[in-house]
């Protein structure tokens, strides 16, 4: 199975019913999976931060979900998981796409690349990578019970190792 | 009219309403009202009730779900509009109170004290039930329509700049697991 295959059988298995997202080329199959299949509820987002709230209702009433983001967007979430997730005690997982690491064309993608980790760091968020397939179910299911178990978001790295890097145009 | 005012009201008519409510102003009129468990207090996150709505309302569909925000918080997220009306949860009810001003921190005016209609954003952002009220009457009645009508409603209500009197609790753990405990006892959905 693929990278994505597995990380959507997991969204399955850990019952993440809410899907939010804002568009990225690495995440584009999970999109179109989890939006053709009725067990999920898709929230396309136009800003990351609106995730954060949208999962913070969503498990306001009973419902867990996912985050899913270039890792830009984590930059554009900073407040709402300061604000929100973290002093309300909010779980939910968020699966980055990496950019800014190896194989990057686009100078722009490099700072908030690097400065992801450290970013989390400062919030008490904690975060892993997904390097290679063969654990991806493991740190997958690894991650969310934790994210539950602690009450506060976690996240998971999709590294360009495994996924590959955007071919440059 | 006066934001008070309205919101007893509100809470009067719609005593089993879930009620998500945004820094400032609006939440601090809602703990005026009394506070009640099913009341979530945004203590900072200036833009997110909308979002936090949006959510409850996808994740309790037969649950009546209102927001209570100011043109403040709707001017940072606009993006919310946008999200609501592609989801489109019939149960959602978002009342913006609209003053004009950022009326906690010294009174600044909004662009809605000028150029910007907010209403007008909403239907451009795709919501098809919107509604613009100034007065009380008007609020009242419109609110027997947006209770009973499938929405989402969006709801943009000019008001005074009287201040709010009451603050809510503070302890945000607290606000969630109560405010949990009443959905639970609605619904009873298996939360975790």
């Amino acid at each position: 199975m693929s990278w994505a295959e597995i990380v959507f059988e997991r969204f399955k298995a850990n019952q993440l019913k809410v899907i939010c997202y804002v568009p990225d080329s690495v995440l584009a199959p999970l999109i179109a999976r989890t939006e053709a299949d009725p067990f999920f509820t898709v929230v396309p987002l136009t800003r990351e931060e609106e995730g954060v709230g949208v999962l913070t209702g969503a498990y306001l009433g009973g419902w867990r979900g996912v985050l899913m983001m270039q890792v830009s967007g984590l930059g554009n979430s900073v407040n709402a998981l300061a604000s929100l997730a973290i002093p309300y005690q909010i779980p939910f997982l968020m699966l980055i796409s990496q950019r800014g690491e190896l194989g990057e064309f686009n100078p722009a993608q490099i700072a908030m690349g690097r400065a992801a980790r450290p970013v989390l760091d400062a919030l008490d968020i904690q975060h892993f990578t997904l390097r290679r397939v063969d654990e991806v179910a493991t740190l997958m299911d690894g991650a969310i019970k934790t994210a539950y178990t602690a009450r506060r978001p976690v996240a998971l790295f999709l590294s360009t190792e495994m996924v590959g890097w955007k071919e440059e145009k | 009219m006066n934001r008070l005012e309205a919101t007893q009201h509100l809470v009067r008519r719609a005593p089993q309403a879930l009620i998500v409510a945004g820094p400032g102003n609006a939440k601090f009129d809602l703990a005026a009202t009394g506070d009640r468990p099913q009341h979530f207090y945004i203590w900072n996150s200036l833009g997110l009730a909308p979002s936090v709505g949006l959510g409850l309302a996808l994740a309790q569909p037969q649950q009546q779900v209102i927001v209570l925000d100011g043109d403040g918080g709707t001017l940072m997220n606009p993006g919310a509009l946008v999200t609501t009306a592609r989801l489109a949860p019939p149960n959602l009810l978002h009342i913006v109170w609209d003053n004009g001003q950022y009326q906690l921190t010294g009174g600044q005016p909004t662009a809605t004290a000028t150029v910007t209609d907010l209403a007008a954003m909403g239907r451009g952002a795709g919501l098809q039930y919107v509604a613009a009220v100034t007065t009380l009457r008007e609020f009242k009645a419109g609110l027997e329509t947006w209770l009973t009508e499938p929405g989402p409603w969006l709801v943009i209500a000019k008001i005074d700049d009287s201040p709010a009197p009451a603050r809510p609790p503070k302890d945000p753990v607290w606000i969630k697991l109560r405010f949990m405990e009443t959905v639970c006892s609605l619904g009873k959905v298996g939360v975790k």
